[in-house]
């Protein structure tokens, strides 16, 4: 029979698939897969999803990355996913260590492995990964023959919580950076220097942290007194890589041969977003905007669809119908619709940007279904300081014209939590959302439905709101009770999150370099797919803290000093943490701040980075 | 010709090889709907809001086998030439999915699924396996008045399900089992459950199906 591959390794792994549930996700092999020779090429990168197959497939990040670093010649970029439960503890039994997709090769067989961390409930198995893969779990451990550990992605804007398990970061955007760390990495093996040497030439590259050319010193109470780097070719502070043109979007999509999640042609219609909501970490860290232009986004979709086969198409952003050419967009769509047969989804549209021109659009390209709009609080005086300064009036008329216009569900997006959040705003979320039902009844009968989505409002780094303290669970309970009673028997139907994982993401959202020692500690207890209500155990991570003599509520539940050194201070956003400290005085004035499409308020990105974008004039920029 | 004299049935023979062996049946019609879509083939659509390309899969090959003798039925609009249809489904074709044959069929023939007589197998073993304790196995295994197991908490007799049970060599020269079972409808043998009768679990073999059988002289 036709063997894929003749390693050893593989082997042995066919024979336990049988065994284990969804062996699928084990095997690759898929459409557009890239298998290069293993002895062909000179570099070997491994790229890493910390979660399942079935999730992280569709993560578009690694997708990206996979197909820059398989373009050139010389490397070979390869795909790793968690193994779930059942395939881990068969693979520990049989002593399997964790291989890649493409040439089944061991993890500890490549020279780079690249881990996306777009979350912070991943990290656990981040650990299990490189246990998994026999590589040790800390830096320090590691020799020179162990794999070089890169994480991107967006949790690690705040990269200290896991500092001491990274050789090195990739703050911000990937497209050119990992290129430059692969080139890095050729030019040191051929010097044959030790591994410092190799660390020492990574900082260099923009927008790349080595934390252990880093030294952090904290004060009596447990805040950090300074970060100090302790090498020449570390910078102070590390300022987050990004492109000043967006490169062509990505058409060679894997076609996965087993279910997964969002089966689709992903296109960025653009990066970034000028609305400047307090609580939104993408919305401070992805500037600045760059918009794609259009004709390059629907060559992109035809070739997407035509190299895969896909049925659906999706455009990303942070707020299509900000978009400066929504609606041409979108008749383009509409031809795309007549000669594929496909469906269009455009999600994060904006109540502000709406117009009845976009409504009879969208209604054409994609009728029936659900309509989902994120006011994110109940009140007008909430949603000034969360800085989404949408009136009710304006909200009910959305509403209105969306039901008329032919919608019968509607989905509404709240928080709870929010900074200075009173029990009445929270019953305001309960009376809008009634009003909002008896709308669409007006409109369309009893076929009208409304789903209400409940999460919990976490304080981000890089933000506004960075200083703020957690909700405690208490209040959450009780405002979550709130909204349940208030909501029974009207026809509503309601969706949150669980608190205590809430909880977990706001502990290490805003760690230090310690909380490093409860994550290790946390898995070493059991936790793993810590993002799986199934599987998280809020009693590891409090049973972790114990352990490591940290307490919790440290990093929760404090409200820090405007003058205090945050973890994160020594990675720029390119937002300035003055600018983020006036925007927070504004919010506690209720005071908005406009869309910065049409003014500048100089947030920082254009003095770090206007070299760049002069250097590229048609890069599609939106700063004024 | 008006439009329903023009529409055209295409069989296609195809097989399934290692990286599918764990894409189940309706994995493997997606498969088949996303090959279809990208040969840019005449195929025939659904009409509705959701159109789905009308195929037709013969027999459901569980998971963890591979095939070299696969069925499908797929309709296109009109008419083309076997070769450019041929080309257009080589071109679309998915890593170990390999197109063996096509052929057009009458529209009014019956569905694949209807057609379906009977399967037959090659079994591989990972460790290989002493010839004349396999031969003692299939004997007194064959030798009983019935196979009674239970599948999916419905209670069956293998044994008449049973058309064919031998040992082979193969090209590696150790000792494999040939099984042929029926596969009508209502009435179809898995190998795994001879297999398991033979006192072999999913993780000790490899299953190959090497034929379909029609049941008006293999269609």
């Amino acid at each position: 029979m036709n063997q894929p591959s003749n390693n050893n390794l593989w082997r042995q792994v066919e024979r336990i698939l049988p065994a284990v549930t969804k062996p699928g996700r084990y095997v690759g092999g898929e459409l557009n897969q890239v298998i290069k020779s293993w002895d062909s090429v000179r570099t070997h990168v491994a790229l890493v999803f910390p979660d399942i197959y079935d999730l992280g497939q569709s993560n578009l990040g690694i997708a990206i990355l996979y197909d820059i670093l398989n373009k050139r010649e010389d490397i070979a970029a390869e795909r790793a996913f968690s193994p779930w439960t059942d395939m881990e503890s068969t693979m520990r039994k049989a002593g399997i260590p964790l291989y890649s997709l493409e040439n089944k090769r061991a993890l500890a067989d490549f020279d780079i492995i690249g881990v996306s961390l777009p979350y912070e409930t991943l990290y656990t198995n981040f650990l299990n990964i490189l246990d998994l893969s026999g590589i040790p779990i800390f830096s320090r451990n590691r020799k020179e023959s162990h794999p070089l550990i890169i994480a991107g992605g967006q949790a690690v804007y705040n990269p200290e919580p896991v500092a001491p398990f990274v050789d090195a970061f990739l703050i911000g955007e990937g497209e050119e950076a990992a290129l430059e760390i692969v080139d890095a990495y050729q030019t040191w093996q051929k010097t044959g220097a030790d591994q410092h040497e190799l660390l020492t030439h990574l900082a260099m590259i923009p927008g790349v942290y080595v934390p252990s050319l880093y030294f952090v010193k904290y004060n009596q109470d447990g805040t950090v007194k300074k970060v100090t780097p302790i090498h020449p070719s570390a910078s102070y502070p590390v300022n987050k890589r990004i492109m000043a043109k967006l490169p062509p979007p990505l058409t060679q999509f894997l076609v996965p041969n087993v279910e997964t999640v969002q089966e689709r042609i992903n296109v960025e219609i653009m990066r970034g977003c000028t609305r400047g909501c307090r609580f939104c970490h993408a919305g401070m860290v992805n500037r600045p905007i760059r918009e794609r232009p259009i004709d390059e986004v629907l060559t992109a979709l035809r070739a997407g669809l035509s190299q895969t086969g896909y049925d659906e198409v999706s455009l990303l952003s942070l707020s299509s119908s900000d978009y400066s050419h929504i609606i041409p967009l979108i008749e383009g769509l509409r031809t795309l619709l007549v000669d594929h047969q496909v469906n269009i989804s455009l999600p994060s549209l904006r109540i502000e940007s709406f117009s009845d021109a976009l409504m009879d659009e969208l209604q054409m390209i994609s009728p029936g279904g659900g309509f989902t709009l994120a006011p994110e609080a109940g009140t007008e005086r909430l949603r000034s300081i969360i800085n989404k300064p949408i009136s009710d009036e304006l909200l009910m008329e959305t509403v209105r014209s969306i039901y008329r216009h032919g919608w019968k569900t509607i989905k509404l997006y709240f928080m709870i939590g929010h900074p200075q959040e009173t029990l009445a705003d929270v019953q305001a979320i309960v009376d809008l959302s009634k009003a909002v039902l008896q709308e669409g009844r007006r409109a369309v009968g009893g076929r009208a439905r409304l789903h209400v989505g409940v999460s919990t409002f976490i304080p981000k780094p890089h933000t506004p709101f960075q200083w703020v303290a957690f909700d405690d669970p208490e209040g959450i309970e009780e405002k979550l009770s709130l909204l349940h009673d208030g909501l029974r028997g009207a026809k509503i139907k309601m969706t949150w999150n669980d608190p205590d994982a809430s909880l977990l993401e706001a502990w290490l959202s805003r760690g230090d370099r310690r909380i490093s020692e409860v994550i290790y500690n946390a898995w070493q207890n059991g936790a793993r797919f810590d993002a799986w209500s199934e599987h998280f155990n809020g009693d590891h991570w409090r049973l972790a803290f114990q352990q490591s003599g940290l307490d919790p509520d440290f990093f929760s539940k404090r409200t820090r000093s405007l003058d205090e050194t945050l973890p994160w201070d020594h990675i720029n956003s390119g937002v300035r943490k003055d600018f983020l400290k006036q925007d927070f005085q504004w919010s506690q004035q209720g005071k908005a701040r406009p869309d910065c499409r049409q003014h500048c308020y100089a947030c920082g990105i254009l003095s770090t980075y206007n070299k760049l974008r002069l250097a590229a004039p048609n890069g599609g920029w939106k700063c004024p | 010709m008006n439009q329903q004299e023009q529409i055209t049935r295409i069989r296609v023979g195809y097989s399934k090889g290692h990286s599918l062996r764990f894409t189940g049946h309706l994995d493997m019609q997606r498969i088949w709907e996303r090959l279809l879509r990208r040969s840019g083939l005449p195929v025939r659509y659904s009409q509705g809001f959701h159109p789905r390309a009308r195929l037709n899969l013969a027999s459901a090959l569980p998971l963890g086998f591979v095939s070299e003798s696969e069925l499908l039925d797929f309709w296109m609009d009109k008419p083309l030439p076997l070769k450019e249809i041929r080309s257009g489904l080589d071109s679309a074709a998915p890593p170990d999915l390999e197109i063996k044959s096509i052929r057009v069929v009458d529209l009014r023939e019956e569905s694949l699924q209807s057609l379906m007589s009977a399967s037959e197998f090659e079994v591989e073993f990972f460790d290989p396996q002493d010839p004349e304790t396999l031969r003692e196995k299939i004997k007194s295994l064959l030798n009983q008045e019935a196979i009674i197991r239970t599948r999916r908490k419905k209670t069956y007799d293998l044994l008449p399900l049973i058309l064919n049970l031998d040992t082979f060599t193969q090209d590696s020269g150790e000792i494999g089992l040939k099984i042929c079972l029926k596969a009508e409808p209502g009435a179809t043998g898995r190998p795994d459950e001879v297999l398991n009768e033979l006192g072999y679990t999913n993780t000790a073999y490899i299953v190959k199906r090497t034929q379909l059988i029609l049941s008006t002289s293999n269609r």
